[in-house]
């Protein structure tokens, strides 16, 4: 897990439990002008790309390979690799942007300088770098594998959903594990785009806050290796999924699409809302979002259960935020520690949920964690520690 | 493995509107005449999602309107759904790049969130008015093959029908580049168990055990194959083709690594 608060878990366990976020004054060059705070990933502006793998040398890439060299995880592949054969495990992915930024970035030059951008925006270019599948080939092959694989692409549900994706292929007999996970760096058209909208806050984001105004955009990148006969510390449990049916950039103001996905991921995990110790929220601190999220959660859980959301650490990180939420909650269940909602001082008052706002020792056994996205897309998913 | 029956199906492309244009198209020998779409406005969008929808989103919705006709509406409100695209919508693209490549950066809302991979989902479920699951995946040059496979994972997975629609559409002359394909495709294919379909639908599919003995693969004219190249969502034609013709074949689909992977088809 790489983002904002660190490179590799240990560094983000740090940071989650001191209390420290990641998220800084924008400085990110290509989008400087605007007035905001984003959770930007230093490292990988001094990451290089291995001669092999010149070919997709993109900020996208190198976030990826970040993340890849962190936790022991090349080698708990190559491993798996050896138990199953490399063309029995699968990649599943999910990303919004993939290495656009490259393309914004020779598109700028270009007006600026009115030169044609020539091998920049050559057919490989796009296939390595730019397009959606260009970080999930870069992964299959940096780890050598010959499985099964695919881009999943659903906004901010992307890299949740991928859990599902892995389960079902599995399940077909199409591999027998899969490496998930979630990319997404910096973009021009994602700091802009969102500003477009006016969700992005100027200050902090500040998740179930009162005063909460907006978004933080961050970038991240995470993995895992999905592996049914593997001894494990927790368990992917159930993966429910969901439309809004609703509008293509607001959710339905009373969460119903988003309850459905916890719904289903109870169900498929055979169990009951009163069989989860915590839910990790989307909570991206945008206000209707926020609020119908609470709204659907209350609905399905009560009033009790507590919840929180780790986007004043990282950010939302987009395509890497169902990524985030799973590994910080994996994170979570082996601490047996319960992550506060930081920035948030005064909860929204017409919240029904349990808002952590301070960081605890709790006995935890599952957790639900939810990611949602334009286009009405809602994901969750049910984790489960193994003790 | 698992054998899906394809209980509905849409096609939307150049000089195929619909499945009963596609037919004749599919089965005839001859160079074919291909006239280019009018502009799509399908009327399962409320008329604000019309107007706003991109173009590739028009093109993937009229595809997926087909395949459900004649459903319940209630039960295309439960219908799951797969979508699949090499590239999504290039114009959306070439818009945005053109945009934030000004010194002072004006983005339209509207113009961002079509720009999400899974803007035709997004569109079709409010459309369809369905709350059930849809994903968006991709795969390069196998994209089609990969949503294909989750879509048949899906219905193993839950029983129940899936509506699988792959779509792609050239890029503008600005990033010709990116993308080979010259003319827009869709084709939608709606999948349920096998075991439970009933009488009049368009066929059985299933991957190929490698070593069972199938008939040679069919594929239709390559002047019909050539005018698609570079559309990945048109690697459906040759499995449209079976359909037309109804006959049992065995289908090549671009794969991943440069390989194939083979899909038995029978009527």
């Amino acid at each position: 897990m790489t983002n904002a608060c660190g490179v590799g878990t240990r560094a983000v366990q740090r940071a989650l439990q001191s209390g420290t976020s990641g998220l800084r004054r924008n400085d990110f060059a290509p989008a400087a002008s605007l007035a905001t705070w984003i959770g930007r990933v230093d490292a990988v502006d001094a990451a290089r790309m291995p001669d092999a793998f010149a070919a997709y040398d993109c900020r996208n890439n190198l976030l990826a390979q970040l993340a890849l060299e962190q936790d022991g995880f090349v080698a708990a592949v190559h491993a798996a690799a050896l138990r199953h054969g490399a063309e029995r495990i699968g990649v599943f992915l999910g990303t919004t942007t993939s290495g656009i930024l490259s393309t914004e970035l020779a598109y700028r030059a270009r007006a600026h300088t009115e030169a044609g951008v020539g091998e920049l925006l050559s057919p490989e270019h796009y296939r390595r770098r730019h397009s959606l599948f260009a970080t999930t080939e870069f992964v299959r092959a940096y780890l050598g594998l010959h499985g099964p694989a695919a881009t999943v692409s659903t906004a901010c549900s992307s890299s949740a959903k991928v859990f599902a994706v892995a389960a079902r292929s599995i399940a077909a007999g199409d591999c027998d594990a899969a490496v998930v996970g979630g990319v997404d760096s910096l973009a021009m058209s994602t700091l802009f785009g969102f500003h477009s909208l006016e969700l992005l806050s100027r200050e902090p984001c500040r998740p179930c806050a009162v005063d909460r105004d907006g978004i933080s955009i961050g970038e991240a990148a995470g993995f895992a290796l999905l592996d049914p006969r593997a001894e494990a510390l927790v368990f992917l449990k159930g993966a429910g999924e969901s439309s809004d049916a609703f509008h293509m950039s607001s959710p339905h103001p009373d969460g119903a699409g988003a309850a459905a996905a916890m719904r289903a991921a109870l169900a498929d995990a055979g169990l009951g809302g009163g069989d989860i110790d915590y839910v990790s929220l989307h909570g991206t601190a945008s206000r209707p979002n926020d609020a119908a999220e609470d709204r659907a959660v209350a609905g399905v859980f009560g009033a009790v259960t507590p919840v929180s959301s780790i986007k004043g650490w990282i950010g939302h990180t987009l395509g890497a935020a169902g990524i985030m939420g799973a590994l910080s909650s994996e994170l979570a269940l082996r601490l047996k520690w319960l992550p506060a909602t930081l920035n948030c001082v005064n909860v929204d008052p017409a919240f029904a949920c349990t808002v952590v706002l301070q960081s605890r020792p709790m006995p935890l056994r599952r957790v639900l964690c939810n990611a949602f996205g334009f286009g009405g897309t809602n994901c969750s998913l049910v984790l489960e520690s193994a003790a | 493995m698992m054998t899906l029956a394809i209980a509905g199906i849409g096609v939307c492309a150049t000089g195929m509107a619909n499945w009963a244009q596609a037919r004749p198209i599919l089965l005839s020998e001859a160079p074919p005449r291909l006239d280019p779409l009018p502009r799509l406005a399908p009327e399962i969008l409320p008329p604000v999602e019309r107007r706003r929808a991109n173009a590739t989103t028009r093109l993937a919705v009229s595809a997926a309107t087909q395949a459900v006709e004649g459903m319940p509406p209630a039960d295309v409100e439960q219908l799951a759904t797969v979508f699949s695209s090499s590239d999504g919508d290039g114009e959306v693209l070439a818009s945005m790049l053109a945009a934030l490549a000004q010194p002072q950066v004006v983005l339209s809302p509207t113009l961002f969130h079509n720009s999400v991979f899974n803007a035709p989902s997004g569109y079709w479920s409010i459309g369809s008015r369905s709350s059930a699951a849809s994903i968006t995946v991709c795969a390069g040059t196998a994209s089609f093959a990969a949503g294909l496979k989750e879509a048949q994972a899906q219905v193993r997975a839950t029983g129940r029908a899936v509506l699988y629609v792959a779509c792609d559409a050239p890029f503008p002359a600005a990033l010709a580049s990116f993308v080979r394909g010259a003319l827009p495709f869709a084709c939608a294919l709606r999948l349920v168990p096998a075991v439970a379909a009933s009488g009049g639908n368009h066929g059985c599919i299933d991957w190929s055990v490698r070593d069972r003995g199938t008939p040679a693969p069919e594929a239709p004219a390559l002047e019909l194959l050539d005018r698609f190249s570079g559309n990945a969502a048109a690697d459906a034609l040759p499995l449209l083709r079976c359909i037309a013709t109804g006959r049992h074949a065995r289908i090549a689909l671009p794969w991943l690594d440069g390989t194939r992977l083979w899909l038995d088809y029978a009527p």
